[in-house]
């Protein structure tokens, strides 16, 4: 049951009005009032053109305001008058319109929070949550994350990119492989800016007693999927279009993305522990719109920086790896390290093999946590480097191969994670 | 009880609209008549209204309920004389009530006079007061009304070897008001009927007077022009008596047909209707004031009239293709219940009998601006039989009491123009007009209590109306004001209770006074104005500083 008391009594007046709903999108912002302008317009027009019956609302979690843009009588362009003339679609419902600040520290997880908060009082059959900060975004992605829930009662909805072959590389090399060899769906954008999840998920994650935990607060989507997959509620992934990276410096760095992803990752091996243990290989998702595609334009990239932090990395922090990874995979890695820019070659036998080393050291808690994840950097560094070198020629077929290689790699070492999660940890002063 | 002297009474005025064949027979023949009707005027009088629109009584080959006239200056004989008309209109007057007839301008039966004649030669002096054409491609592209029937607006002639023009039916002949002898024949027959007494003419489709190529046909400068020669002559002539337009439009279109306050006296807001239906299915009041919002304002001497049911579908000609979706969808799963663009249905089954809705409905027919129209039947519940083809399925007899024939006639049931409507739910066993008189809580009691309520205060009738737009949707509120009268209505379109609240500011110190019970209420004061409705429940407040 919904911790009522948890949302703002400003928030509860305003979901008595809305009363009951059969869908809610949630905007979480973190954005200028523009781009939360242009989100809420591409929601508005989602639902005037898809859902027109449905009654339905938006929800933006913020510390800004969803604009009131339009009055009872003005028409989905804006243009009083117009839709009655038009034959156009327009929802037959007032599109209702809440605004909730955060009572908390702002997080995405405190946000996600009072979107299920919502959602569970206005008995929502179908919630979508969409970023402002995605560029690209359109009407029809608020549509096909929500069709699936609404429509097909599918629990959890996970988004599908056209991705430059050189962007996504977190998910690419060790997000989705990992997830996939370890809770066993293959679902590509576990962490992402947007989703989409049914009452039945929400009111399950709702009730869950984890909102105080960080990754949680930082990467709730990740967790929401992961539960998701691990209580065997129905899960899907959806195409919706590009997804751009954000401009450079637009984002958070490169050791905070990891904190975040990575770290997140690993907590939630530690809390689906059993469950990620029983799961053999891994088997694909009910995926719907066309396939999802790289693409290979050229593209400009600062790959000697890469190498030097890499090498620098190893080097400094040499006694960290020490107590993280084993002597031969340690050993692994400084011989790579060794090698020059052109000749070096960051596998898949050892990517993975480093990656379920500092899992099973997260979990056995051999240094701080924190300090784990990132010491992972240098190397992630060093397997993106490899990985522009071997694929800067390569075709997207080329590309897709690699990318189910690398998977049936984590696949394949997943016994020697699980060996060296129960093993007992030699912890080296 | 006299008529009032008042030359804009059409504004106070509740009225119910019948049809003579299935109010009352007097004869035995199975047929309502004329007779009959003034027989029952004490119960018109009883429930409040205080005019009557009667559907057309005229000789006819009834193929479209009398719409298709074949002579208008007497009566059907199955309805009676003209001297019973007189005799009626008389005893109409006497009760202070008022009568509003059909005249069908735009077109004739094929069995008029006239267009015998006109087919009966090229040469013949009437051939030229219909639309004919050699070919049946002008006016390309009009688009034809009754789609369920009609393939085009072009009919052939067998008679004259040509086509003639007709925007309804194939056998309702457009008239060619190009023909200024067509205009003075119409206006002495308007004059033959004014001269009698008679109040008021609502206009059958008014948009399709005049025809030019290239266009759509409809709502011409032409027509406009018709309109207003008839206005003059009427205001020169008869003051007092009314004009209203069946222009089923957009209102901005409608609009034009008030002129300055120079053509029509009002006219039906056709797209209003539905969007009521729309909006207690979707619970929702977004269909009522978007279709308000966009509603121009009309002359100080003009009105809208507004309706739930009439004798005709229930039209979905004014609503998007989306809207009407939802409307045949939530309305008429049964495709039976469908027919051209609409839906053949009374109000009572529509509303699933539910009284709880049917009373939110009637409260709104009966609070918004414009002169409301009762359905006859509607104020008892009556149900429909969508079983009988055309639109005849809401227009079988009266039901005026359990015994035979409801009441309506001591033919043999077999000999009536219509069967009764008999099944458990709306039989007339059940639905009668007797028994609902003898409980103060039956629906009759209750639309009286209304329609006195709503006669009792001009505000309805002649004020204006702003809306409130409290944060809860599915309520809808709105204020109306006429002077020192301030009446706030509150409706909750939803099938469950609601909380509102209400920003009632501009009303600091004002008592709402609940106006069926007489019932004080808190004062408004600094905060927002906290009600609570059940399921359906609406509240008519009486605003008063004391």
């Amino acid at each position: 049951m919904a911790d009522e008391t948890f949302l703002s009594d400003d928030l509860l007046r305003q979901l008595m009005s809305v009363g009951e709903v059969d869908l809610l999108v949630g905007i979480l912002s973190h954005s200028s009032a523009n781009t939360m302008r242009r989100a809420a317009h591409y929601v508005e027009k989602s639902l005037q053109q898809n859902f027109v019956r449905q009654r339905v609302a938006i929800i933006s979690v913020e510390g800004g305001t969803v604009e009131d843009t339009r009055s009872d009588g003005d028409s989905s362009d804006g243009q009083p008058g117009s839709s009655f003339y038009s034959k156009g679609l327009s929802s037959l419902r007032t599109i209702h319109r809440i605004t909730a600040g955060f009572s908390g520290t702002p997080s995405p997880g405190l946000a996600l929070r009072t979107i299920l908060s919502s959602s569970d009082l206005l008995r929502a059959k179908a919630c979508a949550v969409v970023s402002p900060a995605t560029s690209s975004m359109s009407p029809e992605w608020v549509a096909n994350l929500l069709r699936p829930a609404f429509r097909d009662n599918f629990d959890f909805v996970a988004p599908l990119y056209s991705r430059h072959k050189f962007q996504g590389l977190l998910a690419r090399n060790l997000l989705y492989p990992m997830t996939r060899a370890l809770f066993g769906r293959r679902i590509r954008e576990l962490y992402s800016d947007e989703w989409a999840f049914s009452s039945r998920l929400g009111t399950y994650c709702l009730n869950e007693d984890v909102w105080h935990e960080e990754p949680v607060r930082s990467r709730p989507e990740a967790w929401m999927g992961i539960s998701a997959i691990t209580s065997d509620f129905r899960c899907c992934q959806v195409y919706l279009g590009e997804k751009p990276s954000p401009p450079d410096g637009a984002g958070p760095d490169l050791v905070e993305v990891l904190r975040q992803t990575v770290g997140s990752l690993f907590w939630l091996l530690e809390t689906h522990q059993q469950a990620w243990m029983e799961r053999k290989g891994s088997e694909p998702v009910p995926t719907f719109g066309p396939e999802h595609a790289v693409t290979s334009e050229p593209m400009e990239l600062n790959r000697t920086r890469m190498f030097e932090m890499f090498k620098t990395g190893v080097k400094e922090l040499e006694p960290i790896l020490e107590t993280i990874l084993s002597p031969e995979t340690l050993l692994g890695i400084q011989s790579i390290a060794a090698l020059d820019e052109h000749s070096f070659r960051f596998g898949a036998d050892l990517w993975v093999t480093v990656l379920y080393e500092f899992a099973a050291s997260y979990h056995h808690s051999v240094i701080n946590r924190d300090h784990l994840v990132q010491a992972l950097v240098p190397l992630y560094r060093g397997k993106i480097y490899s990985f522009i070198a071997e694929y800067a020629d390569a075709s997207a077929a080329d590309m897709e191969e690699a990318s189910e290689n690398l998977c049936l790699e984590f696949e394949r070492q997943k016994p020697y994670l699980t060996e060296k999660w129960k093993a007992g940890v030699e912890v080296k002063s | 009880m006299a008529l009032q002297e008042d030359n804009l009474w059409y504004k106070d005025a509740v009225i119910y609209q019948l049809h003579v064949r299935t109010f009352c027979d007097s004869n035995g023949d199975g047929i309502g008549d004329f007779v009959g009707l003034t027989q029952r005027l004490d119960y018109l009088q009883e429930l409040g209204t205080n005019t009557i629109w009667l559907l057309p009584f005229y000789p006819s080959p009834l193929r479209d309920d009398g719409y298709d006239i074949a002579d208008y200056t007497t009566v059907h004989p199955s309805y009676g004389t003209l001297d019973d008309f007189k005799a009626f209109l008389t005893a109409a007057h006497n009760r202070g009530l008022r009568v509003v007839i059909e005249m069908v301008m735009n077109h004739t039966s094929d069995q008029h006079p006239w267009f015998q004649e006109a087919r009966s030669s090229r040469d013949n002096p009437k051939r030229d007061w219909y639309v004919w054409s050699d070919t049946d491609t002008k006016y390309q592209g009009v688009r034809i009304i009754f789609i369920d029937t009609e393939l085009s607006n072009w009919t052939w002639d067998p008679v004259s070897k040509s086509y003639y023009w007709h925007r309804f039916f194939y056998h309702q002949p457009d008239l060619n008001f190009d023909n200024p002898e067509v205009f003075e024949a119409m206006w002495e027959i308007t004059k033959f009927w004014l001269d009698m007494g008679v109040d008021g003419f609502r206009l059958d489709a008014v948009p399709y007077l005049v025809e030019r190529e290239g266009t759509s046909c409809e709502n011409l400068p032409e027509t406009h022009a018709i309109i207003k020669e008839i206005r003059k002559r009427l205001d020169q002539f008869y003051p007092g008596r009314m004009l209203l337009a069946e222009a089923n439009q957009w209102p901005a279109d409608v609009r034009a047909y008030f002129g300055d306050g120079d053509e029509f006296h009002t006219a039906f807001h056709f797209p209003l209707m539905p969007r009521m239906f729309m909006a207690v299915k979707l619970e929702d009041r977004k269909p009522i004031i978007e279709i308000l919002d966009q509603t121009p304002p009309i002359p100080a001497n003009c009105q809208w009239c507004i309706f739930l049911r009439n004798h005709d579908e229930l039209t979905l000609e004014m609503v998007t293709d989306i809207e009407r979706d939802y409307m045949y969808d939530e309305y008429a799963t049964d495709k039976t219940m469908r027919i051209n663009l609409g839906i053949r249905r009374r109000l009572a089954p529509m509303m699933e009998n539910d009284r709880r809705r049917i009373e939110l409905l009637n409260g709104l027919l009966m609070s918004m601006p414009g002169t409301p129209i009762i359905y006859y039947g509607d104020e008892i519940g009556m149900g429909d039989n969508i079983y009988l083809g055309d639109r005849n399925g809401v227009r079988t007899p009266m039901q005026w009491n359990g015994g035979t024939n409801a009441g309506f006639s001591f033919a043999d049931p077999e000999r009536l123009y219509s069967p009764l409507i008999s099944n458990s739910v709306y039989g007339y066993q059940v639905v009668n007009v007797d028994s609902q008189r003898r409980f103060g809580h039956s629906l009759l009691s209750w639309m009286k209590a209304l329609i006195k309520t709503r006669n009792s205060y001009r505000v309805f009738s002649r004020g204006t109306m702003e809306f409130l737009r409290p944060s809860n949707h599915r309520v809808l509120a709105y204020i109306r004001e006429l002077g020192n009268e301030k009446i706030l209505v509150v409706n909750n379109l939803a099938s469950s209770a609601q909380a509102v609240e209400l920003d009632m500011q501009r009303y600091k110190g004002y008592i709402p006074i609940e106006m069926f019970g007489r019932n004080l209420f808190p004062r408004f004061g600094d905060l927002p104005y906290l009600l609570t409705l059940g399921p359906y429940q609406f509240y008519w407040f009486r605003l008063r500083r004391i």
